[in-house]
C-alpha cells in the first residue's frame, strides 16, 4: 500500500503542474515582447540582458505613447534551448506565440531552431526580429515569398556574405601592417574555419580574395566545430609556415584554437571570426594565452561607432559587469527600430509597421540600420553593410582588453573619404613573431 | 618524415585520453555488467571540482586534483548505493538510471557555473619540442599517466586480494558470491575505482581542453567505440583500442585537412570494421553462457 | 435497419464484455477516444502542437521496442532510422517535388534500407556489444551529412519542405490518426506468430534456431520494420517541422527513445506510447520552471525507476490486473476468481 501512495502521489503531483502550466494570466495594457534564445548559454544571456534593459528604460519614461495611451513593455522569456534540442525551440515559440499572446519577438540564434521558429511566427502573423542567426535564407525567404514572410526582419548581425566582406578588409589591414613592419615579402595565409555550411562561403571567397591581395594560401584546415584538441591542425599550420591564421569559428573550437596556438606560441596571427573571443570571458577561457587574437566584433569598451553607442555599452557594463556581444542587439532592436515606429504610427497592427519599419533608415547603437532589396527590387528586410550604415568593429586581446582596431583610417573606396571609429588603438603584433622575422 | 613524426605523437596523445576514459569505464562493465553512460559526466564534475579548488579558491592545482579525486569518487559511489544498486537486476532501467543521472550532473553544473566556457590551470605549464613537434607537457603527463594507471590496476588485479576478487566476480558473479566473496561489496569497490579513474583523467585531461556542462557528450562516443572495440571489459583492449582510434584521428588530421571534422567517423567506421571480423572485439570474452 | 441494431448490439456487448472488464482496455478506448475527439473541444495550437509531436515521437519510442524491447537487439543509434525518414523524405519533396503523402513512405523505405545495412553486419555481435556499436551509425551519417552540404545542407538541414497539411488540426489529425494506427499495427504484429518468435530471440536464441526457425531472418525482419515505423515519424517530424537537419541524427535523440522505451517498460508496445504521453507534454508542463527543467525531467526517471524499475504502465498494469494461473486471462486486481473459468485469483 504504501508504495501506492507514491505513485498516486507522484501522478497527483504531475497533474497538479499540468493545469497549472496551461493557465496564463495576461497583463491587458502592456506591449508584450517574447524574447527567445538559449538561456542557459552566454548568446541567450545577452538577449535577455539587452531586452531587460530596453523594458526598463522604456518603462522609467512611462512606457511607450501608443495613440492615446501610453503602454508599458512587458517581456516574456522564453528558454529555446536550441543548442541541445530544436524540437525544444519551436515549442517554446508556439508557447510564445499562442499562449503567452506577445505582440513581437525578438531573438532565435541557430539557423537549423530559427528557421521552422520563424515559420511558427510568421503562421501567426507575428514580427519576429532575428538577433543572433546570420544566414541568409532566412530573409531571402521574405523576398521570395513576401506576403508570409514579411514579419520576418534582421535584427542582428548583418548576412553572412557581408560578415566575409568585413572580415576579408580585416585580413587585408592586418596582412599590410605584417608586410610591413616585419618585412615580410609575400604573407601567407592559413585558413582554419570550423566544418560548418556557413564558413563554406567565406572559404570559397578566400580562395580568390586572398591572392587578389597579395598573398598567398599555405592551406585550408577544417576542424569540427566542436574541437576541444587542435595541437595536430597547429603543428600543421606551423609546418605550412603561414604567417596569418584567417580562423573562421562560430562555436566552442574558438577557444582551444587560440588558447593551443598562444600556448605553443605558434609564429602566425589569428584574425577573422572568432565568436569566442567577442565575449569577456574568452580571457579567462583562454587563460591568456588569448592575447593577441583579432576578430570582427559588434561592440567594444571605449569604442564608438556613433553617439548611441556609449550610453549602451556602459550602461550595459555597469548592469550586468560585462561588455554586450551582438546578441543584446535585442536592446537597439526594441529601443531604436520598434519603439519609435510603434509610437509614430500609433498601432500595434503589424500589416501598418512593417511598411514603415522596411523603408525606415534609422540610428541603432551599432550604426545605421536600412534594409536592403533584392537584385529584382524586393524586400529582403536585410541589413545594409557598408560605410555609414553598420560595418561591425575589428578587436584585438591586448593583455586582457578587448581593444578596437578597425576601422582605423579606412578607405572603402580609393576616392571615398577615410573612415575612423572613436577610440580606436593601433594593431599589435605578438612578440615571439617579432622575434622570429625582425632581423 | 616530418607528417610522419606528427601523425604518431598526436595520435600518441589523443589515444592516452581514450584509454584513461576507457579503462574506468571498461572495469566497471567487467565486474558489474554496468553500462555507465554516466561516466564522463563524473569526469565533468571532477573538471569542476578542480575549478572551484584552483580559480575559486586559488590552490594549487595539485591540491585540486587530490580533492576532486576524493569527491567525485565519494558521490560516485554515493549515486551507485541510491540510484544504482536497487535497480541492478534490471539492464534497462540501470542503463537509462546512468543517462538521467548524466543529465542532472549537467544540469546542476549548468546551474552552479551556467553554461559559459571555463577552463583550469595546467599542473606543468609549457610546451616540448620534440623532433620539430611542439608537445605540451601535459600532453606528455598524459601519456605517462596513461601507462602509469595501467601498470597500477594490473598490479592491482593480479597482486591483490581485492583483485582476486574482482576478476573471479568479473568471470562469474553467482560462482564467485558462493565462494564466499561479497559480490555487492566488490561491485561498489569496483565503481569507486572506475569513477576514481574519470576523476583522474578529468584532473588530467581537462587542462588541455575548455570546461562546459556538456562536456561529457563528445569522449562518450568515443570512449564507447574504443571499448568496444578492444573488447569489453578487456583492460588490455581497451588499452590498445584507444591507441588504433587515436591513430586513426590523427591518421585523417593530416593526411586530409579538409576533411579533419571527419575524424570522429573515421574513427568510429573502423570500430565497425574490426567488430564484423571479430564480434567480441580485439580481446573480448564472448559472454557466450550469458546469452 | 435490424442489421444496423444487431451490429449495434454486437458493439455494445463487445464493449460491455471485452472492454469494459479490464482497466487497462478501458484506458486504451478512452485514449482513444481523448485523442480523436480532442479539437472538437479546443483547438489551441501550442496543445495541438504539442500533442503532434507526441504522437509522432510515439510512433518513434513504440518501433524502438519493437526491435530492441522484443528480439532484445539494443539498438543505441535509433535517431538513425529516425534521420534517414526525415532526410529521405526532405530530399524527396525539396528535389523531386513529390508531396508529403507519398515522400513519407518512401524515406520510410530508405530507412528500412537502413536498418537491412546496419542490420546485417550487426548480426554477429549481441547484448552491449551491439548496442555500442548501433550507437556509432547516425553519428557516421551526420559525418556524410556534413560532408555534402551541397546536397543536406550541412548544419542547416533542409528547409522550407512542404507543410504536412495547411491546418494545425489536419497536422494534428494526420499525426494522431497515424500513431493509432502503427502502434494498433506494431501491436498486432508482437501478438502474432512472428511477434512471439521476437520474444523467444530475446529469451534464447539458441533454443529457437534448435527449434529450426532461422533466427537470421527474423532479426532482420525486425531491423526492417522498426527502421521502418521509426522512418515514417522521421518523414512525418520533417514535413511538421518543415526542416531535416543533423538535430534529428544527435546522440542526445538516440538516448531520448531509449529513455522513453525503458521508462514506460519494454516489450509491451504501449508502454513507450504510454510514457511519450507523459514524458514529452512533462517537459512543456516544466517550463514553468525553466531553469530546472532538464534536472526535474532527469529526478522524475530515475525516481519512477526506482520505485517502478520495470517501467510505469507495466507497474500500472500489475497493480490492477493480475493473470489467472490457469487459464493466463487478465482480471481485475478486485476479483477474486477468474472471469472466465472461475479459478481462485491468488
Amino acid at each position: 500500500m504504501e508504495r501506492w501512495g507514491k505513485g498516486i502521489l507522484i501522478l497527483a503531483m504531475a497533474f497538479l503542474f499540468a493545469v497549472s502550466s496551461f493557465t496564463v494570466v495576461s497583463g491587458q495594457d502592456t506591449i508584450k515582447i517574447g524574447v527567445i534564445g538559449p538561456m542557459k548559454f552566454v548568446q541567450g544571456q545577452g538577449h535577455w540582458n539587452g531586452a531587460t534593459m530596453a523594458a526598463e528604460e522604456i518603462n522609467a519614461k512611462g512606457g511607450i505613447q501608443v495613440g492615446a495611451k501610453k503602454m508599458k513593455i512587458e517581456l516574456v522569456q522564453a528558454d529555446s534551448n536550441e543548442f541541445l534540442n530544436v524540437t525544444d525551440a519551436t515549442t517554446a515559440m508556439e508557447r510564445l506565440v499562442t499562449k503567452d499572446k506577445v505582440h513581437f519577438i525578438v531573438g532565435g540564434f541557430r539557423t537549423e531552431a530559427v528557421l521552422p521558429m520563424q515559420d511558427i511566427a510568421m503562421e501567426n502573423k507575428k514580427i519576429f526580429i532575428g538577433v543572433g542567426a546570420a544566414h541568409d535564407e532566412l530573409c531571402n525567404r521574405v523576398a521570395r515569398d513576401y506576403k508570409t514572410y514579411k514579419y520576418w526582419f534582421r535584427g542582428s548581425p548583418f548576412n553572412s556574405t557581408f560578415l566575409g566582406r568585413t572580415s576579408f578588409v580585416h585580413l587585408a589591414t592586418v596582412g599590410a601592417i605584417l608586410k610591413g613592419s616585419l618585412n615580410i615579402p609575400k604573407v601567407k595565409v592559413a585558413i582554419a574555419a570550423e566544418k560548418a555550411e556557413w564558413t563554406e562561403p567565406l572559404i570559397k571567397g578566400g580562395e580568390t580574395a586572398i591572392p587578389a591581395m597579395g598573398m598567398e594560401i599555405a592551406g585550408i584546415w577544417r576542424p569540427s566545430p566542436v574541437a576541444t584538441d587542435v595541437t595536430a591542425e597547429l603543428s600543421a599550420i606551423q609546418r605550412s609556415d603561414a604567417h596569418l591564421i584567417f580562423t573562421i569559428f562560430s562555436s566552442s573550437v574558438g577557444i582551444p584554437f587560440a588558447r593551443q596556438a598562444g600556448e605553443l606560441k605558434i609564429p602566425a596571427v589569428q584574425v577573422g571570426i572568432n565568436v569566442e573571443a567577442q565575449k569577456d570571458g574568452f580571457w579567462q577561457a583562454t587563460r591568456g594565452m588569448g592575447n593577441y587574437v583579432a576578430t570582427m566584433n559588434t561592440y567594444a569598451r571605449g569604442v564608438e561607432s556613433n553617439e548611441l553607442t556609449k550610453a549602451f555599452v556602459d550602461t550595459y557594463v555597469k548592469r550586468f559587469n560585462e561588455t554586450p556581444t551582438y546578441t543584446a542587439d535585442t536592446y537597439s532592436v526594441i529601443v531604436n527600430s520598434l519603439a519609435p515606429v510603434i509610437e509614430q504610427l500609433g498601432t500595434l497592427d503589424p500589416e501598418k509597421l512593417i511598411p514603415v519599419m522596411e523603408t525606415r533608415v534609422h540610428k541603432s547603437c551599432s550604426g545605421t540600420v536600412a534594409y536592403l532589396k533584392d537584385a529584382e527590387g524586393r524586400h529582403l528586410h536585410e541589413l545594409r553593410w557598408g560605410p555609414g550604415f553598420l560595418t561591425a568593429l575589428g578587436v584585438q586581446w591586448q593583455d586582457g582588453e578587448l581593444k578596437g582596431f578597425w576601422p582605423n583610417k579606412w578607405k572603402p573606396a580609393p576616392e571615398a573619404p577615410e573612415v575612423t571609429y572613436k577610440g580606436m588603438v593601433p594593431y599589435k603584433i605578438p612578440p615571439w613573431m617579432i622575434e622570429k622575422y625582425k632581423k | 618524415m616530418n607528417l610522419l613524426i606528427d601523425i604518431i605523437i598526436s595520435g600518441l596523445i589523443s589515444g592516452s585520453v581514450f584509454a584513461l576514459l576507457a579503462i574506468g569505464f571498461s572495469l566497471i562493465f567487467g565486474v558489474a555488467r554496468i553500462v555507465n553512460i554516466a561516466h564522463t559526466a563524473f569526469y565533468m564534475v571532477a573538471a569542476y571540482c578542480i575549478y572551484v579548488v584552483t580559480q575559486r579558491m586559488g590552490f594549487h592545482p595539485l591540491w585540486g586534483m587530490v580533492a576532486a579525486i576524493v569527491l567525485v569518487t565519494l558521490l560516485g559511489i554515493i549515486s551507485y548505493k541510491l540510484f544504482i544498486n536497487p535497480i541492478r537486476e534490471h539492464h534497462g532501467a540501470v542503463l537509462i538510471a546512468t543517462i538521467a543521472l548524466a543529465m542532472a550532473f549537467q544540469e546542476v553544473m549548468g546551474i552552479i557555473f551556467t553554461g559559459s566556457y571555463l577552463s583550469v590551470p595546467k599542473l606543468i605549464k609549457g610546451y616540448h619540442v620534440i623532433l620539430g613537434v611542439k608537445v605540451f607537457y601535459q600532453q606528455l603527463l598524459t601519456f605517462g599517466a596513461a601507462l602509469l594507471i595501467l601498470a597500477g590496476l594490473w598490479a592491482l588485479l593480479m597482486r591483490t586480494k581485492l583483485g582476486l576478487a574482482v576478476r573471479s566476480t568479473a568471470q562469474d558473479r553467482e560462482v564467485a558470491n558462493l565462494m564466499g566473496i561479497n559480490e555487492a561489496r566488490v561491485a561498489m569497490a569496483t565503481m569507486g575505482l572506475s569513477v576514481g579513474l574519470a576523476a583522474l583523467t578529468g584532473a588530467i585531461v581537462v587542462p588541455l581542453t575548455v570546461l562546459e556542462p556538456h562536456m561529457w557528450m563528445h569522449p562518450l562516443v568515443m570512449m564507447m567505440a574504443v571499448v568496444v572495440l578492444g573488447g569489453l571489459g578487456s583492460l588490455k583492449g581497451s588499452f590498445l583500442g584507444a591507441y588504433i582510434l587515436g591513430f586513426a584521428e590523427a591518421l585523417v588530421v593530416f593526411l586530409a585537412p579538409m576533411g579533419a571534422f571527419l575524424k570522429g567517423s573515421v574513427a568510429l567506421s573502423i570500430m565497425i570494421l574490426v567488430l564484423l571480423i571479430r564480434p567480441e572485439g580485439l580481446f573480448g570474452v564472448s559472454f557466450e553462457e550469458e546469452r | 435497419m435490424g442489421i444496423i441494431l444487431y451490429y449495434l448490439r454486437k458493439l455494445l456487448s463487445v464493449i460491455k464484455n471485452e472492454v469494459l472488464v479490464l482497466p487497462s482496455r478501458v484506458v486504451v478506448a478512452l485514449f482513444f477516444l481523448f485523442l480523436l475527439l480532442l479539437p472538437l473541444f479546443t483547438e489551441d495550437p501550442y496543445l495541438l502542437r504539442i500533442l503532434t509531436l507526441t504522437s509522432i515521437f510515439a510512433i518513434l519510442a513504440a518501433s524502438w521496442d519493437l526491435l530492441s524491447g522484443f528480439t532484445g537487439q539494443m539498438n543505441f543509434g535509433h535517431a538513425l532510422f529516425f534521420g534517414v525518414g526525415a532526410y529521405g523524405a526532405a530530399m524527396l519533396n525539396k528535389y523531386a517535388g513529390i508531396p508529403p503523402w507519398s515522400t513519407i513512405p518512401l524515406g520510410a523505405l530508405g530507412a528500412v534500407l537502413a536498418g537491412l545495412v546496419i542490420g546485417i553486419p550487426c548480426l554477429r555481435l549481441r547484448g552491449t556489444y551491439l548496442a555500442l556499436t548501433t550507437l556509432a551509425f547516425p553519428i557516421i551519417l551526420m559525418g556524410i551529412v556534413f560532408a555534402f552540404p551541397d546536397l543536406t545542407g550541412g548544419e542547416l538541414g533542409i528547409s522550407g519542405i512542404a507543410r504536412l497539411a495547411r491546418s494545425r488540426v489536419a497536422n494534428y489529425y494526420i499525426a494522431v490518426v497515424v500513431m493509432l494506427g502503427l502502434c494498433t499495427i506494431m501491436w498486432k504484429i508482437t501478438d502474432s506468430n512472428t511477434g512471439i518468435i521476437f520474444h523467444a530471440i530475446r529469451e534464447d536464441e539458441l533454443a529457437v534456431r534448435a527449434s529450426g526457425i532461422n533466427t537470421t531472418r527474423y532479426k532482420l525482419l525486425a531491423f526492417s520494420l522498426s527502421g521502418f515505423f521509426a522512418g515514417i515519424s522521421g518523414g512525418l517530424y520533417a514535413h511538421f517541422m518543415r526542416i531535416a537537419g543533423p538535430s534529428t541524427l544527435e546522440v542526445s535523440m538516440s538516448f531520448q527513445v531509449v529513455i522513453w522505451a525503458i521508462f514506460g517498460g519494454v516489450a509491451t508496445i504501449y508502454g513507450p506510447v504510454g510514457a511519450v504521453f507523459v514524458l514529452f507534454p512533462l517537459m512543456e508542463v516544466l517550463r514553468f520552471w525553466q531553469d530546472y527543467r532538464i534536472l526535474m525531467f532527469a529526478c522524475v526517471v530515475l525516481l519512477i525507476l526506482l520505485y517502478m524499475p520495470d517501467g510505469l504502465f507495466r507497474w500500472l498494469r500489475d497493480k490492477t490486473e493480475k493473470e489467472c494461473p490457469r487459464c493466463k486471462i487478465r482480471n481485475v486486481a478486485m476479483r477474486h476468481t477468474c472471469r472466465i473459468c472461475t479459478a481462485q485469483l491468488d
